[in-house]
């Protein structure tokens, strides 16, 4: 499987998870510290009322059922706290007094901020809203059976969490024995919903979601954003790099090599040298035939001047034997030469060769004129295929491409008897020319390189004429002067090698 | 009195064999081996003709300077570059320098020697015109077979030794092709097919500078070309 970069950047933003994990955790610390402090509070509340009404035992004579005398409502009421609640229970369980309520009166909350109104909706998934709407009656069972108010009667002070009857909300009692002298004469319990921590818990809640929320989006955005971009600048080198060599294997254009300062930009410029000198090696080697050409015309010239000036003496017999093979050997040097300067001189010659307008036609018929001897099967369509370009030069790779079919046909075994297939049709946009002869197959080894200068795939003893494999190396140089394309297939049935050369036809219309 | 050729070469064999061929066909020579003697010789005494190579020792246009010298100090002066190098861009400069051919050294001495006796008949005929002219007249072209001149519509056509054989060949015959071999055989010389597409593009040119409509050479292809009557 493949995995961008793009996606293991991903995978490694996970790590930023951890944010809002610790950040989890932090509030709930802080909602234990909250419960606990809310617990403290209700506790000394509790002990305060039952400290007060200690001093004040008359109070709770009070008969059962009745409702707080107003000395009583005076004392719980300064000393309770908001939204809570506190009620007395005498020893015999029955409630002395019930003061407060657990709602909260004034819904006057703040309102919440950017941050939290974005938060809001992901935050209703996991947080647990605290509501005003809850059940606050004091059941029967609390008071008297209730273990908060049954611990305070034993005299020991008690806290305790317990659910709503409806289970809304959860409340939190505290209780406190009232003495009168050694004995437990009532108790005291305070009692709050945890709505207010649970808000602050939520708050908290939401501030962690929502910062790390945006930490995180933030962060894996930014680490998106640069895996992209290097990304897509290694994706543009690739293409760069891929694009720079054709499928002949030679440099067409260089790279431009970033000025970029880091790992990248070396990478560009150091394909961008790589391929420079590859292209230099390849032009080296292209101008190979050139210069070697040009260096060796000098001694040529001093053998062959040595040997007419020999000629001109008074010689031997048998020293014109001598002479003949020396110029026959002269001979094939100089076809050897005219062969290399053929290939430079059209490469000059299709850089600034003017082009026309002609009917390919005209010079595949002509193409069998040069090789009398042999058989050839034309087949040209009747509408005319125009192209753009040189018929002269178009003239010249045909030669090419015929003396090559002839060459390799006579390396078949019953060669002579069939003829050398010249057809060229259109096709598409294009101007297909084939030239197929009977003969061995293609090397699978030379695939690609047969339109390289200087490359062969003659057999070392091929008869007595040089080859310096510049042949289709010339039909590559004027199909590319055609703006075409040459290649090399074996027959299908294996019988013998087809060369296309695919050039576009031109597009102008006739008039 | 023997004519004087003069070779500006700076390879000493090449020079020497040249030298002992030429002499052996009745003509002087004075050889040279680099540009500034040669300019120092050609000072006290101009000769006849003058064979010259292109890269003289460090002098990579050594021979284009010394051409031009040459035709300052004589425009009728015939001069023949004789020179490892092939490339158009050297052959046309050297032209443009003007030198009335241009060999490469793959030239056999019978094609060096065809091309000095031709430039020296010309050069005769140019100092006393002849009784009788030999002339091919072909259409509107008119070639001048002595003095290797050619015209179309009257117009002088400023052709090369070479291009001028090349034009005869043509037309000779018209209407008949003439193969790549029997052109060089005609113009003596042995070159490339490419060679002599070129040679033809350089002679449709500049009978097109004479005339714009000029299409007298046909391209026959596989095979030659051919003049149009």
């Amino acid at each position: 499987m493949r995995l961008t970069l793009r996606a293991q950047v991903v995978l490694v933003a996970l790590v930023l998870a951890v944010i809002p994990l610790v950040g989890y955790v932090h509030v709930k610390q802080i909602e234990r510290l909250l419960r606990e402090g809310q617990e403290q509070a209700l506790l000394a509340t509790a002990r305060a009322i039952a400290t007060a009404l200690h001093d004040r035992p008359q109070l709770l004579e009070l008969r059962a059922g009745e409702p707080a005398s107003g000395e009583m409502a005076l004392i719980l009421r300064s000393l309770a706290r908001a939204e809570s609640r506190i009620w007395i229970v005498d020893r015999d369980q029955r409630l002395l007094a019930l003061v407060g309520d657990l709602k909260k009166r004034s819904a006057s909350e703040e309102p919440p901020d950017l941050l939290t109104r974005l938060v809001h909706p992901v935050a209703a998934l996991v947080l647990d809203r605290p509501t005003e709407d809850f059940d606050d009656s004091l059941p029967e069972s609390e008071i008297a059976s209730g273990p908060v108010a049954a611990s305070a009667l034993q005299g020991v002070p008690a806290r305790r969490w317990r659910q709503s009857p409806d289970s809304r909300a959860v409340i939190l009692s505290a209780s406190h024995p009232v003495w009168a002298g050694d004995e437990v004469v009532a108790a005291v319990v305070a009692e709050e919903t945890t709505n207010a921590t649970r808000s602050a818990y939520n708050r908290a809640m939401e501030q962690v979601i929502g910062l790390t929320l945006i930490a995180f989006v933030a962060g894996a955005l930014a680490l998106l954003l640069f895996a992209s971009r290097i990304s897509t600048r290694l994706v543009r080198l690739r293409d760069e790099a891929e694009a720079a060599i054709d499928s002949q294997g030679r440099v067409k254009n260089l790279l431009a090599g970033s000025a970029a300062r880091d790992e990248i930009g070396d990478l560009s410029r150091s394909f961008s040298t790589v391929l420079g000198r590859l292209g230099e090696y390849n032009r080296y080697l292209e101008a190979m035939a050139s210069r070697l050409s040009h260096e060796l015309r000098t001694p040529i010239a001093v053998v062959r001047s040595s040997l007419e000036n020999l000629r001109l003496q008074l010689l031997p017999a048998e020293a014109g034997v001598y002479l003949g093979r020396a110029n026959d050997g002269l001979k094939r040097l100089d076809t050897i030469l005219t062969r290399m300067s053929e290939a430079t001189r059209l490469e000059s010659l299709v850089r600034e060769h003017p082009r026309e307008r002609f009917d390919a036609r005209d010079v595949v018929r002509g193409a069998a004129l040069a090789h009398p001897g042999k058989k050839f099967e034309i087949d040209v369509p009747a509408a005319p295929v125009w192209l753009r370009g040189a018929p002269e030069l178009y003239a010249q790779m045909l030669d090419k491409l015929v003396a090559n079919a002839v060459d390799f046909a006579y390396d078949g075994k019953d060669a002579g008897s069939e003829p050398i297939r010249i057809r060229l049709e259109p096709r598409g946009a294009d101007a297909v020319l084939t030239v197929s002869n009977r003969g061995p197959r293609l090397p699978q080894a030379m695939a690609g390189k047969l339109f390289e200068s200087m490359v062969s795939v003659r057999a070392r003893d091929s008869g007595p004429e040089p080859h310096l494999g510049l042949g289709l190396y010339i039909v590559r140089l004027i199909a590319e002067f055609h703006g075409g394309t040459a290649q090399a297939l074996d027959r299908e049935d294996g019988s013998g090698v087809v060369i296309k050369v695919k050039c576009p036809l031109d597009s102008v219309l006739s008039t | 009195m023997a004519r004087t050729v003069a070779i500006v070469e700076d390879d000493a064999a090449i020079r020497a064999n040249y030298a002992d061929i030429l002499k052996k066909h009745g003509y002087q020579v004075s050889a040279y081996g680099d540009r500034k003697s040669a300019a120092a010789g050609f000072r006290t005494r101009l000769p006849d003709l003058a064979l010259l190579d292109i890269g003289l020792g460090d002098e990579p246009d050594g021979g284009f300077t010394l051409c031009r010298e040459l035709r300052a100090m004589s425009a009728a002066l015939p001069i023949i570059f004789l020179t490892a190098r092939d490339s158009d861009f050297d052959l046309v400069s050297g032209l443009r320098m003007g030198a009335d051919d241009y060999l490469t050294k793959d030239a056999s001495m019978p094609q060096l020697l065809a091309r000095i006796s031709a430039l020296f008949r010309r050069a005769d005929l140019l100092r006393d015109p002849p009784a009788a002219e030999e002339v091919l007249e072909r259409g509107l072209l008119r070639l001048d077979m002595k003095r290797f001149h050619a015209s179309w519509r009257d117009a002088p056509v400023d052709l090369t030794l070479t291009e001028f054989w090349l034009v005869h060949s043509l037309a000779r015959h018209p209407g008949h092709v003439k193969d790549r071999d029997s052109l060089m055989r005609d113009a003596h010389i042995v070159v490339d097919d490419s060679t002599i597409t070129s040679h033809v593009k350089r002679i449709r040119r500049k009978f097109q500078a004479v005339d714009g409509a000029f299409n007298a050479i046909d391209s026959v292809y596989g095979l030659g070309y051919r003049w149009n009557a």
